[in-house]
């Protein structure tokens, strides 16, 4: 009977001891390619990046000088999309101002205020929430920690310690829009949002304001994936937009989502999808056309200064084609040349506010 | 004996959170930190300040409730999955409640409170009318009520009840707020109501020849029903007062905690609490002492990911690997060869006493 | 609205209910193995998860989908094997294994990846498998490419129907295995060794489940990411129950979901002024009402759900 017992306890054992062994052993074996990709990204330099890498000896002289920011995110920064290009954003502005960066992703709603009340009782300088959802847990928290500088990407709060940044949904809307008029041959397009958003509302409606601008016959198919990691569900909607109502070119603001509509177009002739918010695309490109770009560095770099000049709050700092945050990304070959020179004209146009009133 | 057996019942469940432990020490050895430190970093992160004590009890309160409510409906031998969907909905109505009718202040809360619990009895009552009448397996049920809750939710916020640009809820208003402890221990009254009725379903499930007879049904319904028990009645009972623990949790985590509804509220809480329960072994009490050692472990999972940028994966898997040791230990206490193994064992030791 | 009586309409909804179905078909199988020996495994998810991720690192890594799909399914039975020692040889409570692996497992799965793409904010793009038309039988107009136009997998999962329904009805094997889970002590003393059938069940459950995981990261989309399993393997185990516990009626309950979600989605474009919430609950509350209707009066395997302590006997 004994013998019965330490079996079972023993088979037990080595089963779980097994099992992280395992876990552990495929970190080793993935760890020399993680670091030889180590290597490459401190050859390039970056303070940001060494940072990251030593995390530990972050965490334990957190005191030691030098500026910190964080950053809360409810996707995750390796989607292909908002996610990737918010977390990008943050880390280029902080290489360029010499800060260090830290991340936290795939954080629930439920929880983004006691990830930031976290961050703020390690006194990181600024804490950069990159989207309009966190607004209730950016004020909750600022508040209990006025010594702590909020950033809130797409935001419209200004107090003494929360500065907001917002590029303009609507320019957006109307760039990714006028671009999709002017490309479509079927007189059908495709807007595939995430949550509903504000911004995204917005940019659903300018969009198609401004695509029935340059084309009167155009008809918008949208619909909302219900959220921002469903790559599956991005895929599906692409796909019975395209055979449903012959949609040939598409916008999307779902981060991951948007990553499987693309994939659903692979293959296809003379679909088009739109990349945002980074430069997505290339002069080879079968699918993104061009992007529009949204410069969220050159924004957050904006308040960095501020923080380190002692200066932040009580503002928003607006991102618009005016002061360069927003811009046409590339264009792949699909688009012609005088389509290309039309839509510069046209974007020129949303710059100086002409082309819808 | 049966003080040696109660003993057992805690070392198990102690000594697997440490060998969970152990082995989530070597995962963050791997990572290449230190584990002292880090666990340093987790037990701070959820005791190291009174405020910080309190947060991990606000965190533990509705894990308490979904715990009892799974507990409660184990006892009786259903297995409501749905501690979720009742979770939420219960939320869903206290809201609609607060902010449609003006009533305010205390009363407020009180009636928003009552209605949650009922809103999630009658959410709760769906599978086991289903079950009863149907024959339908009341875990597949809950589930498929888990998702069509977690959708409604999203309706509310994004439709009905949307507050401006964010997709959330208007916020409850602020008199019908659960008050806290004090400004240094930020507990809401909440955790008490909890606690009461942990508490409560102990003293009815173990004292009381109601809960006797419910325990009768959960351990064989067929000779609880030759002995002229109401099965079907019991069964029904414990989906609709299961439910309402489960609603009432919604709404104690509406009125303490979230203050309004948005994506992700309640989300996890309710097979949490299942895992919860089943730890504990249906103890009503001990659901309670489990649901603050998963508080711990959520709190300092959040610290543990901030202060050293270790993932939160990591406490998710010492979290999994606590509930495989410490339920694989009590099975294996009743294996009948380790039974015997232990009571042969026990009996000299009683001599020698 | 007249697109609903177009033709390509009703191709796009009936190929995109049999791409939906599929993932669900393969983990409903699973567990219809699983359950027909008598354990209840709502680890379904957890599995798949876990198979999503391997299957996904290691097609990536080997650039084989086949690989991948294989990779898939051996990592499935890895994690299966905690819930088969610990429900069978400690006869520990299942439902608590399920739960204990729908936490275990993606969170390993999401550490892994962690580990293998640290820090890389760009989307890792998989391999992706190639339909397999069959020749002659995909030019039929129609039924052409809806069911001879596909890859490998889904022929693959579609034959299993057939091959389980005939396994468990047709030869000593499948009965031998069907009794463990009605009657385990009887098998045992008819010489069944139950528990080695018990493992054997979680092998098989593993392996399929893992499938369905890896399909998703390698047949459906070529990214991982984080969620992407979304309950499929809850939904999986319902539709265990719905098609009580036989192959056909397991596929039917799948094809049922998978064309609610599909025409679900249709729905969605056809009327984006409908809260989306609503129409996302078709599925679900689809499910509830032809259960309701039809009701269980057969319920599953006899000894579903109970530990069989073979020392009692």
């Amino acid at each position: 009977m004994k013998k019965t017992m330490k079996t079972a306890s023993l088979i037990m054992a080595a089963v779980l001891t097994a099992m992280s062994l395992a876990a552990c052993g495929g970190k080793a074996a993935s760890e020399k390619t993680e670091s030889s990709a180590a290597e490459t990204a401190k050859t390039e330099t970056t303070a940001a990046e060494t940072a990251k890498e030593g995390d530990t000896q972050a965490a334990a002289d957190t005191k030691a000088g030098g500026f910190k920011v964080a950053m809360v995110l409810d996707s995750s920064v390796s989607d292909g999309g908002w996610g990737a290009s918010c977390y990008q954003a943050m880390v280029n502005a902080a290489k360029d101002s010499g800060w260090e960066t830290v991340y936290t992703d795939n954080v629930a709603t439920a929880d983004y205020a006691t990830v930031m009340t976290d961050y703020a009782e390690l006194g990181y300088n600024l804490i950069f929430a990159p989207g309009n959802q966190y607004t209730d847990a950016v004020k909750q928290v600022a508040e209990e920690y006025p010594e702590i500088n909020f950033a809130l990407l797409n935001g419209t709060v200004e107090t003494e310690n929360i500065t907001s940044i917002l590029p303009d949904a609507k320019q957006i809307g109307y760039m990714a829009g006028a671009l999709a008029g002017l490309m479509s041959k079927t007189n059908n397009i495709g807007f595939i949002g995430g949550m509903e958003l504000d911004t995204t509302k917005a940019k659903l409606e300018c969009y198609e304001k401004a695509a029935k601008k340059v084309n009167p016959d155009i008809k918008v198919s949208s619909a909302y994936a219900g959220s921002f990691s469903d790559t599956a569900k991005g895929k599906e909607i692409a796909s019975s937009m395209v055979s449903t109502y012959d949609v040939d070119v598409m916008f999307g603001d779902a981060s991951a989502v948007d990553t499987g509509a693309r994939e659903a177009l692979s293959g296809l002739e003379g679909r088009y999808d739109i990349g945002q918010p980074g430069d997505l695309g290339s002069a080879d490109d079968k699918i993104i056309i061009c992007s529009v770009v949204t410069d969220n560095a050159a924004l957050l770099k904006a308040c960095m200064k501020d923080v380190e000049a002692d200066t932040f709050g009580g503002q928003t700092i607006y991102g618009d084609l005016g002061n360069g945050c927003l811009s046409i990304g590339t264009f792949s070959n699909a688009v012609p040349e005088d389509i290309q020179t039309q839509y510069k004209e046209i974007v020129g146009q949303i710059q100086a506010g002409t082309f819808i009133q | 004996m049966k003080q040696k057996e109660n003993l057992m019942k805690v070392i198990v469940p102690v000594l697997s959170i440490l060998v969970a432990f152990i082995i989530g020490g070597i995962i963050i050895i791997c990572l290449g930190k230190n584990p002292f430190q880090a666990y340093g970093f987790l037990f701070s992160g959820a005791f190291g300040s009174s405020r910080k004590i309190a947060q991990t009890l606000v965190i533990a309160c509705p894990l308490i409730f979904t715990g009892l409510t799974a507990a409660f409906s184990y006892k009786c031998g259903v297995f409501n999955l749905g501690g979720e969907g009742q979770f939420v909905m219960g939320a869903v109505a206290s809201i609609f409640f607060v902010t449609k009718s003006g009533i305010e202040g205390l009363a407020g809360i009180l009636l928003s409170l009552l209605i949650g619990a009922a809103a999630g009895a009658l959410w709760g009552a769906i599978p086991g009318i289903l079950k009863i009448t149907r024959g339908l397996n009341e875990m597949i049920v809950s589930i498929m009520l888990n998702y069509a809750a977690t959708l409604f939710m999203g309706y509310v916020y994004t439709t009905l009840l949307r507050d401006g640009s964010v997709p959330q809820t208007f916020a409850i208003p602020a008199s019908t707020k659960l008050s806290v402890i004090s400004k240094s221990f930020p507990v809401h009254w909440g955790v008490w109501i909890a606690l009461f009725l942990a508490f409560a379903g102990y003293y009815f499930l173990f004292y009381t020849s109601k809960g006797f007879k419910l325990r009768a049904v959960g351990l064989n319904s067929t000779a609880a029903f030759f002995n002229g028990f109401p099965v079907n009645r019991y069964v029904l009972f414990s989906f609709i007062a299961s439910g309402a623990v489960a609603g009432l949790g919604g709404s104690v985590e509406l009125h303490g905690k979230q203050l309004r509804l948005m994506s992700g509220f309640g989300q996890g809480f309710g097979f949490d609490g299942v895992a919860i329960a089943l730890i504990a072994q249906l103890n009503p009490i001990g659901t309670a002492a489990v649901a603050f050692i998963f508080a711990i472990l959520r709190k300092g999972a959040s610290t543990l990911q901030t202060g050293m940028q270790i993932p939160t994966a990591v406490v998710d898997i010492i979290q999994a690997l606590v509930i495989i040791f410490a339920v694989a230990g009590t099975a294996l206490l009743k294996l009948p060869a380790i039974r015997q193994y232990i009571n042969s064992h026990m009996g000299k030791k009683e001599v020698t006493n | 609205m007249d697109a609903f009586l177009n033709m390509n309409f009703l191709t796009e909804l009936l190929l995109s209910t049999i791409r939906m179905a599929t993932p669900i078909l393969f983990v409903a199988l699973a567990e219809t193995y699983s359950e027909r020996a008598g354990l209840v495994n709502i680890g379904l998810d957890g599995i798949m998860s876990f198979g999503a991720l391997i299957g996904f690192l290691i097609g990536y890594r080997s650039g084989s989908p086949m690989v991948g799909i294989l990779a898939g399914a051996l990592s499935g039975i890895a994690i299966n094997m905690i819930y088969a020692f610990c429900t069978i040889r400690l006869c520990a409570p299942q439902i608590v294994y399920g739960m204990a692996i729908n936490i275990f497992a993606p969170a390993l799965a999401s550490f892994i990846y962690r580990l293998s793409f640290s820090d890389t904010s760009t989307l890792i793009q998989g391999v992706s498998m190639k339909a397999l038309p069959i020749p002659v039988l995909s030019r039929i107009p129609f039924l052409g490419p809806l069911f001879f136009n596909h890859i490998p997998l889904v022929y693959a999962a579609y034959l299993l129907v057939p091959v389980t329904t005939v396994f468990f009805s047709r030869t000593k094997a499948g009965l031998n295995f069907k009794a463990v889970g009605e009657f385990p002590k009887a098998a045992e003393t008819l010489g069944i060794n139950v528990v080695l059938q018990k493992y054997l069940a979680c092998v098989i459950c593993g392996a399929l489940a893992g499938i369905g995981g890896a399909y998703l990261t390698i047949c459906y989309t070529s990214t991982y990411s984080e969620g992407i399993v979304a309950g499929r393997g809850f939904i999986a185990l319902s539709a265990v129950i719905f098609g009580r516990w036989m192959p056909s009626g397991v596929l039917l309950a799948c094809l049922l979901f998978g064309f609610c979600d599909a025409l679900q989605i249709r729905l969605q474009l056809l009327s984006p002024s409908t809260p989306y919430q609503l129409l996302q609950m078709i599925p679900y509350l689809c499910t509830l009402f032809v259960l309701a209707f039809f009701g269980i009066r057969k319920s599953g395997p006899k000894a579903n759900g109970q530990p069989y302590y073979r020392e009692e006997r």
